[in-house]
């Protein structure tokens, strides 16, 4: 069992690390495909601008469940990478229906704390969970190899405008 | 803003044509003309008709063509009634919610193919056809018909170019399946959709081809994977008195949001934890991945659990 020291420790640990933003997609309505974009406007407190989950006008598959961390979702490019190497499997940044595609971030390490994507300052809520529906639509069978590393959902706390290529860095 | 759960895709009638005898032919669209969910040549959805019914419908249009599904639908006077809703209950500007594209035709690397068609049986090769002339494809589709041919607009270009051939049965005595399939190369893959008389003739005519060269297109949906062990049960509902039947191939999850008992679920696949509810007779099976066994002892995950017996008892 991990003492309160250790525990402690950790939640005040601030790694080494830097990434950068490799993709952005947004989708309007369920189902839809992802669509790939040069940047993103991220408005506090609610979402992306033209995207399913954005709080006030949501048509996501999971809307019928409000979630406040699902206002920006991310995804490591490393996962695809070794999804590829280790199952074989295809799957673009365009096929895992998460906001942001990250490089060099360790976003599974990053629940419960605040870090900037670009000008946009987040904060992790929770790991995602890999889900039929994502089998569903992409026709791949990718849940159990995602389990555990099916990205990161977050709530904008400082809003404003994310390009590709801009930095993901520690608060 | 919650609302009811999302169960399939949202689309707006854009277009009603006249596609020939009793056909309309539907447009539809995403509200904000945003990509379609993409589609195989020959796939089909389900589309949610006004007063409920579900019908499944062949995708007409090219598949490269990603921001539009087109159905034709053919009044059948004595059908089982989706015909009719379609074409007195669906208007212009209408919303429709359709499902996820499915199936389609294993076109690719034919040397040729070889399509019959009877009638409105058309349907799931034109986008056959479509993909095939785009990419420079050697087919002939064949379609029998009784005078006027259905969608005759949308076979325009594949009669031009000569792919498409008319057998007018007013005009002309109706062809032998025989002799349309004699005229496919050897090395030809046969694809047929129609009339059930018309099916059963052209599974005769090519019982001496290889199995996975011939394509019958029946409009049944597609088969569940169904676990070997798994069985039809009754699940009853202590709590409210009642019982439902959990058929072969659903889920637990499925059969009790279908008897209209809001159960959250999440993942769906026995991760998330989000449908666990609990039981007290009976043998579950669990497929979950959430559970302890001590848990496991007094609850289970609608989502992917089944039941060793016939009959299993939960606490709702």
């Amino acid at each position: 069992m991990l003492d309160t020291a250790t525990v402690d420790r950790a939640s005040t640990f601030a790694p080494t690390w830097s990434g950068v933003i490799r993709h952005l997609h947004i989708t309007p309505r369920a189902f839809l495909p992802m669509r790939s974009m040069p940047e993103l406007n991220l408005v506090a407190g609610k979402g992306i601008e033209g995207d399913r989950y954005m709080i006030g006008r949501e048509e996501g598959y999971y809307s019928s469940k409000p979630e406040e961390g699902r206002q920006v979702t991310l995804f490591e490019i490393e996962t695809l990478i070794a999804l590829k190497r280790d199952a074989g499997i295809d799957l673009g940044p365009e096929e895992h229906r998460r906001n942001v595609t990250t490089e060099g971030a360790p976003l599974t390490h990053l629940v419960g704390k605040q870090f900037w994507l670009g000008q946009v300052l987040l904060e992790a809520t929770r790991l995602s969970i890999p889900c039929r529906h994502i089998e569903e639509v992409t026709g791949k069978s990718i849940f159990d190899p995602l389990i555990n590393r099916s990205g990161l959902n977050c709530k904008i706390l400082k809003g404003g405008t994310i390009r590709v290529g801009d930095a993901v860095r520690n608060a | 803003m919650a609302g009811l759960p999302v169960r399939g895709i949202k689309t707006v009638v854009e277009a009603i044509e006249d596609g020939g005898p009793g056909i309309k032919v539907y447009t539809l669209c995403d509200p904000d003309r945003w990509e379609l969910p993409p589609f195989k040549p020959g796939a089909h959805i389900d589309i949610y008709l006004p007063g409920g019914l579900v019908r499944t419908y062949s995708l007409c249009n090219d598949p490269a063509d990603d921001k539009r599904y087109v159905v034709a639908v053919k009044r059948e006077a004595d059908g089982r009634g989706g015909s009719i809703a379609f074409h007195d209950g669906v208007k212009a500007g209408d919303t429709l919610v359709v499902s996820l594209p499915r199936g389609g035709l294993r076109i690719d690397g034919a040397h040729h193919v070889t399509f019959v068609a009877g009638g409105i049986g058309v349907t799931p090769f034109l986008s056959a056809a479509d993909y095939l002339a785009r990419r420079g494809g050697d087919f002939t589709l064949h379609i029998i018909a009784r005078g006027e041919p259905p969608l005759a607009a949308m076979l325009a270009p594949h009669r031009a170019s000569g792919h498409a051939i008319i057998h007018d049965t007013r005009v002309s005595a109706r062809p032998t399946l025989d002799a349309l399939i004699d005229t496919a190369p050897q090395s030809a893959m046969l694809a047929c959709c129609g009339p059930l008389d018309m099916l059963d003739a052209f599974e005769r005519a090519t019982q001496g081809w290889p199995a996975e060269r011939v394509h019958v297109e029946r409009f049944v949906a597609p088969a569940l994977p169904i676990d070997p062990e798994a069985r039809p049960f009754q699940l009853v509902l202590a709590r409210s008195q009642r019982e439902i039947e959990v058929r072969l191939g659903q889920s637990m999850l499925d059969a009790l949001l279908k008897a209209g008992i809001d159960i959250p679920a999440s993942c769906c696949g026995g991760i998330c934890g989000a449908c666990r509810i609990d039981w007290l007779e009976g043998t579950p099976v669990h497929r979950d991945r959430v559970l302890s066994p001590a848990e496991r002892a007094r609850s289970l995950m609608a989502c992917v659990a089944g039941s060793a017996e016939e009959r299993l008892v939960v606490d709702l």
